[in-house]
């Protein structure tokens, strides 16, 4: 059988190969208690959080992007 | 360079970074995923569900790793583990179904086939079983020249371009981490005393090999 940790990591390259980033992380995390001393697991965990920190930090300056431009058309 | 721009710079990067690792996993990621399924499959079987058509969609989807020979060893022996123990808990007699024991026959079939494919089962065998099969002495002589070639056509590969055979060391190690290459562990292990019988230090070398090696056993990634 395979171990919980396994079966989390499988499903979070699985998630990675459909570019579905957050339950990838999401998978990561489930599996790191298993991979510790992993260093390849480690560096796509971390690959993998901070494209997720960076993909949210885009999605908020686009946000406050579209917000001033709407003030502007309206006047 | 506007933060955004920077951090969009970085998003790329960052994406065609793991699209890379999907890419150079993708044929380990298809094995992983048939394990883990055929795990899902036994857990069902466990809990005494019918995985008549589970198992019959497993093997129309995977039958061609047993043509293809790409699996290695302990993916193999794990996929027949798990087979075995499907097959213990399917429980097939007279009154079971066509499709049932045309299953049946089909992880027997994977099972031999396996055992003639995994040559390594071989050399378990328990000295006294050698002794009364001679071919057995002679498949481990033809086997381990089988093996040294393999191993000399990679150091010629690897070492082409290199200058050092420590290069050469860290490249093969690397293959035995990344692709828990059984080829590259044991050729890795062979420059190493190599060069310990030459006087050069070794032990960081050791200490990734002893990694490499832990990869190997875990099998999977």
């Amino acid at each position: 059988m395979l171990s919980l940790g396994e079966k989390a990591y499988c499903a979070a390259l699985l998630a990675l190969k459909n570019k579905e980033y957050v339950n990838a992380l999401h998978y990561f995390e489930k599996a790191a208690p298993y991979f510790e001393k992993n260093k390849e697991f480690t560096l796509y965990f971390e690959t993998t959080r901070l494209l997720v920190e960076v993909k949210s930090k885009l999605g908020t300056l686009v946000d406050d992007k579209i917000e001033i431009e709407e003030i502007f058309t309206h006047g | 360079m506007s933060q955004t721009a920077s951090l969009q710079s970085l998003e790329s990067l960052l994406e065609t970074f793991l699209d890379r690792v999907v890419f150079l996993k993708e044929k380990k990621l298809n094995v992983l995923d048939g394990i883990n399924r055929l795990d899902d499959i036994g857990l069902m079987a466990n809990q005494g569900e019918d995985v008549t058509d589970e198992i019959g969609n497993w093997f129309a989807e995977h039958n061609k790793w047993l043509t293809d020979r790409t699996l290695q060893d302990t993916e193999l022996n794990r996929i027949t583990g798990m087979l075995s123990k499907i097959k213990q808990e399917i429980n097939i007699d007279n009154d079971s179904s066509m499709a049932q024991q045309k299953i049946s026959s089909e992880i027997d079939r994977w099972n031999n086939k396996e055992e003639k494919t995994a040559p390594i089962l071989t050399l378990m065998r328990k000295p006294e079983t050698a002794e009364t099969e001679p071919d057995t002495s002679a498949d481990t002589i033809s086997l381990f020249v089988k093996r040294l070639t393999k191993m000399t056509a990679l150091f010629m590969d690897y070492s082409n371009s290199k200058n050092h055979i420590l290069s050469v060391l860290e490249d093969i190690l690397r293959k035995a981490s990344t692709e828990t290459s059984k080829d590259a562990l044991i050729l890795s292990a062979f420059i190493i005393y190599y060069l310990k019988q030459n006087g050069y230090k070794v032990e960081p070398y050791v200490k990734k090999l002893k990694e490499a090696e832990t990869l190997y056993k875990k099998g999977m990634f």
